[in-house]
């Protein structure tokens, strides 16, 4: 064990009845990292991110942030965090400045601190002109920053982020980025849940893999996707009066896999720029043209498959299986 | 824990409490729920009481605010905790360095600030438009904040389930809240009810509630003996240790002891849903 670790988990476990949502887990993360929670919905990520801020008592195991219990130090665990649910859970009754100082109160900041703070943090997250307006009138990005904006507002030392960029536009995408890039800079550590490997990979120094509850595998980006090198594919639009596409691209030499999406072709292969070459030539040679061309990395989804062994929809119907049979309305319940 | 840090750690827990009863103050006071269930409902139920022959309002005043306080202060609860959960802004609360009690101290005392205002504008009211008299003005306000605490920790026991709308608390719970508003004497004066009725009377918590405020109001004082003669031996006895219950100091007693009696439970119970990851 290492001492410069910001969170620690050992056998941490989650039961509900017979289900088994978080199986006895491991987590490391030193202070000052980045550290990537990648896995379908239903994994076990967002149970875990509540189990390690409180919310959640586990059925086993321990979690230590910055060395305070989870379970029997809640206090001071709730001192060293700012977390940031999948949900932006913001008052909208209240304005932006509101929300911002009711955050800081509860956390008893003295008044010019929290003000000085929260300008601060207004300015960061762009949202100085929006201050005095509602938030029931702000947009989805402009509230998702804003809940990341009340997380840090009494500077924690370790920042739990559960999906924070899903359903968010390029712009705001970038913007929430930009600043965990900083705020790590700054030394903060930031747990972050995502199911977006390109995320991961952007933001993250490690990254877990959750499947069904348990870690599949725990490693820096790189290596893993080195893992996975060989679901790289190539995406192709091809234009043209050829009526089945499909048999000759996989006729191609070095494909191994071709699956139709839409109006394009997807080409599974080791060996991208072979792979290029030979559609140009294909395309050629049947008098098609090339609409567009794309080398693609290997998705979540790929990467799922590769680890695992299953498909990550598989995973997930399994789960939405297993928790359907625990619910109680079962009997009622029309999602069959 | 030092005697100093339990201190600044009491303190500031207060101050959070504080802090949250301000916040859904200014959040839920106004809000469709709140306004439905804890003011417009107690006033639709008093209209009728009102409209008894020889009926006045200084005479109904004491059932009023008996009811503004029992169904206002046990509303603010299964309105306010739902919607927190729904919009998940009450696990930001359990998510900050608060205690489990701070917070649902905060939301009691949202219930007994918003009792208080409305009570404090009912007699304003009836003292000014309809020549009211408050025969023990102190009384009144202790009886008000009293009735209002325990009922908003009941209410805070009703919500301690996963529920996320306010409709899926309230109406169960309104199966037991109508019962104990016809057998407290509110709507029916208790010594024109069935003995076994009167004697079943002593069981609600809103009995305690209408006899203090009765006292506050109107200043008199029943006699328990009149109450007890028809009642059989074993419920005369019952009542003999009850029959305290009509000085308002033991009523005010009796409504703390609620207090604790509903919160502690609704403690535990909120604690398990926080453990089960409701």
């Amino acid at each position: 064990m290492n001492d410069d670790c910001a969170i620690r988990a050992s056998n941490l476990t989650k039961v509900y009845g017979d289900l088994v949502a978080v199986d006895h887990i491991d987590i490391e993360v030193h202070t000052g990292e980045i550290f990537g929670f990648l896995g379908p919905n239903g994994s076990g990520k967002t149970t875990t991110v509540r189990m390690l801020t409180t919310l959640l008592e586990p059925t086993e195991g321990t979690a230590l942030i910055n060395g305070y219990d989870v379970c029997r130090q809640r206090y001071q665990v709730k001192q060293q965090f700012g977390l940031v649910p999948e949900e932006s859970n913001v008052y909208t009754a209240l304005s932006t400045w509101d929300n911002l100082m009711y955050t800081a109160r509860l956390y008893c900041m003295p008044r010019g601190e929290r003000e000085r703070r929260a300008c601060e943090l207004l300015a960061l997250f762009a949202l100085e002109d929006k201050r005095d307006v509602k938030v029931q009138f702000l947009s989805k990005g402009m509230r998702r920053r804003l809940t990341v904006a009340m997380a840090l507002i009494h500077r924690p030392p370790v920042l739990f982020l559960d999906e924070p960029l899903i359903g968010l536009d390029v712009h705001c995408a970038q913007l929430i980025k930009a600043q965990i890039r900083q705020l790590n800079a700054e030394g903060t550590t930031i747990f972050v849940t995502t199911h977006q490997i390109e995320v991961a990979n952007q933001l993250c120094d490690q990254v877990a893999i959750m499947d069904l509850g348990r870690i599949a595998a725990v490693d820096r980006p790189e290596r893993l996707k080195r893992a996975f090198q060989s679901v790289q594919s190539v995406e192709v639009a091809l234009d043209g009066q050829e009526t089945d596409q499909h048999e000759g691209l996989k006729a191609l030499p070095g494909v191994t896999e071709v699956l139709k999406q839409g109006d394009k072709v997807r080409l599974y292969t080791a060996d991208p720029s072979a792979v290029i070459e030979e559609v140009v030539g294909y395309a050629r040679s049947q008098g098609l043209h090339v609409l567009s061309l794309n080398t693609l990395g290997p998705s979540l989804e790929d990467a799922f498959l590769a680890i695992t062994g299953q498909p990550m929809a598989a995973a997930q119907a399994r789960f939405h299986r297993e928790a359907c049979r625990e619910c109680p309305m079962r009997d009622t319940c029309d999602r069959g | 824990m030092r005697g100093e840090d339990l201190l600044r750690r009491i303190g500031r827990e207060l101050t959070q409490a504080w802090v949250i009863l301000v916040q859904d103050a200014r959040t839920y006071y106004l809000s469709t729920p709140m306004i439905m269930w804890g003011l417009l409902m107690p006033f639709f139920l008093f209209l009728p009481s009102l409209m008894q022959e020889e009926m006045t309002l200084q005479k109904a005043m004491p059932s009023l605010l008996a009811m503004i306080t029992f169904l206002s202060a046990s509303s603010t609860g299964p309105v306010i905790l739902p919607l927190e959960r729904r919009a998940g802004t009450y696990d930001r609360l359990l998510a900050a360095p608060v205690s489990l009690v701070t917070v649902l101290l905060g939301k009691s005392l949202v219930g007994v600030v918003f009792c208080l205002a409305v009570s404090v504008i009912s007699v304003a009211v009836g003292l000014i438009f309809f020549d009211v008299h408050i025969a023990r003005p102190g009384l009144l306000v202790a009886g008000v904040f009293m009735s209002s605490l325990a009922f908003s920790a009941l209410g805070i026991l009703f919500v301690s389930g996963s529920a996320q709308s306010p409709g899926r608390v309230m109406m169960p719970t309104m199966l037991l809240r109508w019962p104990l508003l016809f057998i407290s004497g509110v709507f029916i004066p208790r010594d024109r009810m069935a003995p076994w009725l009167r004697a079943l009377s002593y069981l609600s918590p809103l009995t305690y509630a209408q006899d203090v405020l009765t006292h506050a109001v109107l200043g008199s004082v029943r006699q328990v003996t009149e109450i007890i003669k028809p009642c059989g031996r074993v419920i005369e006895d019952y009542l003999l240790v009850m029959a305290g219950v009509h000085n308002p100091l033991l009523d005010l007693a009796i409504l703390l002891c609620l207090v604790v009696l509903f919160f502690l439970p609704a403690l535990r119970l909120h604690h398990r849903s926080q453990r089960l990851g409701y």
